[in-house]
């Protein structure tokens, strides 16, 4: 009999334990919180090539290389990309005449097919394309950029380094 | 299902890449009366960047004066900071735009980031 009750005792006690852990459990709370993000990935360095004398471009079939930004972001329509081409060397040996500056950004890649518009519905300001990222995940932008040298007559550039930036932004809506 | 996949690799791969969070951030009081104070975060995973410019803008991008300890914040590769930005309460009303562009020094055609977190 006193086995029994013992028994009977350690069962309740059990029982109890069990009970008051699970009421434990439920006044834990989770929280967290989601929050957008913008990430500007610089996937391929871009290089001038140099076709001839008066020219520098990334075009590859002259011998450049274009350079590619990777954009990602975390939830539709919160942000903005922004690709704009150079307008000007950031350095360059001293130039005397002037540069036309021409370029082209364009969508090359994307995560998903939902956004195999963005190229057709981008909007171009100046040198600068405007993207609206509606869809969450990766875009890979290209940017083309030449620099002809002389005013239209054909000059050749003098020798040296030349450096030029493309800017890739990341605006929230 | 598999575009959360594909995004969740891509955000923990080892690309070179500048971020910077909260995309909607709010201005709190400081411990100075009159002065409002946010916090932001960078992640700096450009090898090829040490440098990042603050910024603080209104709704037609003409600067707003503000304070951090560094208007220029030195972050080394794959370092996160937090910093503060005060502005008088004032100038907050105004402020729409707070952004972070990458400072270079690379050869031939170089990428510049930025990224521009929104008051709403």
């Amino acid at each position: 009999m006193k086995k029994l009750i013992t028994i009977g005792l350690i069962l309740g006690l059990a029982g109890c334990s069990l009970f008051s852990s699970k009421v434990e459990a439920a006044n834990i709370d989770i929280t967290g919180t989601v929050q957008s993000r913008c990430i500007v990935n610089t996937d391929t360095a871009g290089m001038y090539g140099n076709p001839n004398a008066y020219t520098l471009t990334t075009v590859p079939a002259s011998a450049g290389q274009l350079p590619i930004v990777r954009v990602d972001v975390s939830l539709a329509n919160a942000y903005h990309a922004k690709i704009s081409y150079p307008t000007s060397f950031s350095s360059s040996p001293s130039l005397g005449d002037t540069v036309a500056w021409t370029g082209a950004a364009t969508v090359v890649q994307t995560s998903t097919s939902d956004m195999s518009g963005y190229q057709s519905a981008s909007s171009l300001s100046g040198a600068m394309r405007t993207y609206a990222l509606t869809v969450a995940g990766t875009t890979w932008f290209s940017v083309a950029s030449v620099a002809t040298y002389g005013g239209g007559q054909q000059k050749p550039f003098p020798g040296g380094s030349y450096k030029a930036v493309v800017l890739a932004e990341c605006i929230a809506q | 299902m598999y575009r959360s996949i594909i995004l969740s690799i891509l955000l923990c791969s080892n690309a070179i890449a500048h971020e910077m969070t909260p995309t909607y951030p709010t201005w709190e009081s400081s411990y100075m009366e009159g002065i409002k104070k946010t916090t932001m975060a960078m992640f700096n995973r450009r090898p090829d960047v040490e440098y990042y410019e603050i910024g603080v803008f209104d709704d037609k991008w003409k600067p707003v004066p503000f304070v951090t300890s560094y208007k220029i914040i030195n972050l080394k590769y794959l370092s996160h900071v937090k910093f503060d930005v005060y502005m008088s309460a004032k100038h907050s009303a105004k402020a729409e735009y707070i952004c972070s562009t990458s400072k270079l020094r690379g050869d031939n055609v170089m990428i510049a980031s930025k990224i521009c977190s929104r008051f709403k």
